[in-house]
């Protein structure tokens, strides 16, 4: 007993007694927050998948400040906002970490990053959409994905000039995303009518779940639109790409990201969808540039496959853009990187295109394309 | 005028629509004072028995008979086996309850209705369905700027052939006679050697068929069936009973027909988003000034 009782204090002299301090060889450790179990355990899955292999490369490159490898510790919040609280403070309890990737969510991330505001500790989010987040005056906050008004905006700048547009019809669908969607393009759109010659001609709404939509498709019709844009899901919008061409609206149709899938193209039929166009996110697949290819392959040769959402690939961006601070930076305190962040960081090549941050923390440039339904049914970026 | 052209054909189509289900619950209330909530589920079924149809049969149908006459048989097939169920359910669930009087009947029949619904969700999946376009005969046709398909023209055949004919066998038929007979005294009918199982057979055969060809026919038209779709159009088709006088078949066929054209109309010309309000709040108009219908008086027999 009185051994046992020696043995444990001399080990805690021990322990107490060495001075930690981080020593060349030691990895710098880079949280991640995820939906690692609960209903979007595949994206947190992904996303695990993606940091590692992020990590895997740096490593491969020398890794960072002279030669220390990136760790990713993971961390599971379980989409659940009250787990989320709990997994950051799991990860700011930990001295090494010294900053996260997280979340996938944007509930989750309104009370995970409140915790890591409050500890000091750069956190950024690779699926939160939520335009509030950024509108809390947060100093560590950041997000390499878009806002929900982005898509929006996406339209104004491309659409129009593309189809040589004046005349924007923009139809929704009452919905909180769908009719969020088609507010921020009206926006977008009037901002913008001070430089080009665009008008909105038609806005309404139609109700979910119905099935007949001629009375207010011949309204759009009789509003002679050069375009239209629908932002409600894609149940509607089959049926009002079908029933709109058979009344005689010939204008191009564009669909939000989620009017327009495998099923769109199944209920509408090949001869309606082919030519309808949607604005979306890029899918991993898409994205032109070397960074993309290389992590692809990387992920491909360990994993088999590539991502199949858009998102896994922003935590793998987030977590490199951590580590480029951190290297360039040669600190890892929390001020250093967010002052960084917020105020150096511009354009630096990243998976989903060059990465820059707002004074907010919003990504600058978020990159939305413009995809089309081919002859074949299938749907491709928009050439 | 172009649009107002447009519209009145777009109305009588989805009216046409309403009316042929409208039918089966009128014949179901004038004979047995019950409202069928199970029917709106028995045109679900038919649309999903004649999507069914027509994707496993398409190659076998369209090189032997054409594709019009591929439609018709699908069309009759399913219309043949939603009868069937039709007495199956007036089997099980109806007739052991009549002597219980009218209100459990009602439960009874809302209790059918979900059933329904839930067997076509657990048959099909809770997906939507498609019916093949590829397989649908269908052309756009305009005439001086007004849009109509060749599909809607022989929808809207179809439909007044249906009502005409329905309204020929109850009215210039012997049967029909006995039909009406029923409907007016029960008791006096059976006394006269009117069979009332057969007259109960013969409303659960035609009106769940009716029901099956209109599911059939909306497939055809929106391409897109769901199995919940049943309550909205059960729902509709309702007012239009209610609207033309409840227990009257000319009351429910122009009570379908008004009620879509109120609703292209009324959307087309006050506010798209609020049609459905015109509708019901003609159908609140209807009950308070003539709670019978707009047909409940002028025609003394009701079937």
């Amino acid at each position: 007993m009185k051994k046992a009782v020696l043995f444990v204090a001399v080990t805690a002299l021990m322990l107490t007694g060495l001075p930690r301090t981080a020593q060349a060889a030691d990895p710098v450790v880079i949280g991640l927050q995820g939906p690692i179990t609960g209903p979007w355990a595949y994206e947190g899955e992904m996303a695990r998948r993606s940091c590692e292999i992020a990590a895997e490369l740096i490593n491969k490159k020398g890794g960072i400040l002279g030669g220390r490898k990136v760790e990713v510790r993971v961390v599971d919040d379980a989409g659940e906002p009250k787990t989320g609280a709990l997994a950051a403070q799991k990860l700011v309890g930990q001295k090494d970490v010294v900053a996260a990737v997280a979340t996938y969510g944007s509930s989750i991330s309104e009370t995970a990053s409140t915790i890591y505001e409050k500890f000091k500790k750069v956190n950024i989010g690779y699926g939160v959409t939520a335009v509030r987040l950024t509108q809390r005056g947060f100093k560590y906050f950041f997000r390499t994905c878009g806002r929900d008004d982005s898509q929006g905006a996406f339209f104004a700048k491309e659409v129009p000039s593309r189809f040589n547009a004046r005349r924007i019809a923009i139809m929704h669908d009452n919905t909180a995303f769908g009719k969020g969607l088609a507010e921020d393009t009206r926006k977008a759109l009037q901002d913008l009518a001070g430089t080009a010659r665009v008008e909105v001609v038609f806005y309404d709404a139609v109700t979910p779940g119905e099935k007949d939509f001629r009375v207010i498709l011949t309204k759009l019709r009789e509003a002679r639109p050069d375009v239209w844009y629908y932002t409600g899901y894609y149940a509607e919008a089959a049926l009002l790409v079908s029933q709109a061409r058979s009344i005689g609206v010939t204008c191009p149709f564009v669909g939000g990201n989620a009017a327009i899938n495998d099923e769109f193209v199944k209920i509408a039929g090949i001869e309606i969808a082919k030519g309808c166009y949607m604005t979306n996110e890029p899918l991993p697949s898409d994205l032109p540039y070397p960074e993309a290819r290389e992590f692809l392959d990387a992920y491909r040769a360990k994993f088999g496959e590539i991502p199949s959402s858009p998102w896994p690939i922003y935590a793998a961006d987030a977590l490199n853009i951590i580590a480029h601070s951190i290297d360039k930076t040669g600190s890892t305190r929390a001020e250093v990187l967010a002052d960084y962040l917020r105020d150096k960081v511009n354009g630096v090549p990243g998976i989903t295109g060059p990465i820059g941050f707002t004074p907010q923390g919003d990504r600058e440039g978020v990159p939305f394309y413009l995809y089309v339904v081919d002859a074949s049914g299938r749907i491709t970026v928009a050439k | 005028m172009r649009v107002f052209l447009e519209q009145v054909i777009n109305g009588l189509t989805i009216g046409s629509f309403y009316a042929l289900i409208a039918l089966g619950y009128s014949m179901v209330y004038g004979i047995l004072k019950l409202i069928n909530f199970a029917h709106g589920d028995f045109f679900t079924l038919g649309s999903y028995l004649g999507y069914t149809f027509l994707v496993f049969g398409s190659a076998a149908l369209t090189s032997r008979l054409g594709i019009w006459g591929g439609m018709v048989l699908v069309t009759a097939a399913s219309a043949l086996c939603v009868a069937l169920v039709g007495i199956g359910v007036e089997r099980a669930a109806y007739r052991p309850i009549y002597p219980a009087g009218r209100l459990p009947a009602v439960v009874s029949a809302l209790g059918a209705s979900i059933f329904l619904q839930n067997a076509v969700m657990v048959l099909w999946g809770p997906r939507y369905r498609a019916y093949p376009a590829e397989l649908i005969p269908d052309t756009a046709l305009a005439w001086g700027g007004i849009h109509v398909s060749l599909l809607q023209l022989v929808i809207l055949l179809v439909s007044f052939a249906l009502m005409g004919a329905l309204y020929v066998i109850i009215q210039r038929t012997l049967f029909g006679a006995a039909v009406r007979a029923t409907a007016l005294d029960r008791d006096t009918a059976s006394l006269m050697g009117i069979n009332f199982n057969k007259v109960i057979l013969f409303i659960f055969t035609l009106g769940p068929a009716l029901g099956a060809v209109t599911g059939v026919m909306v497939g055809l038209y929106y391409r897109q069936i769901s199995f919940t779709m049943g309550w909205n159009y059960g729902l509709k088709a309702f007012t239009a009973t209610i609207l033309g006088g409840i227990g009257s078949l000319p009351g429910a066929m122009f009570g379908g027909l008004i009620l879509g054209l109120l609703e292209m109309l009324g959307g087309a010309y006050i506010s798209a988003a609020w049609k459905d309000v015109f509708v019901f709040l003609i159908l609140i108009l209807v009950l308070i000034f003539r709670p019978t219908g707009l047909f409940g008086e002028k025609t003394a027999e009701k079937v």
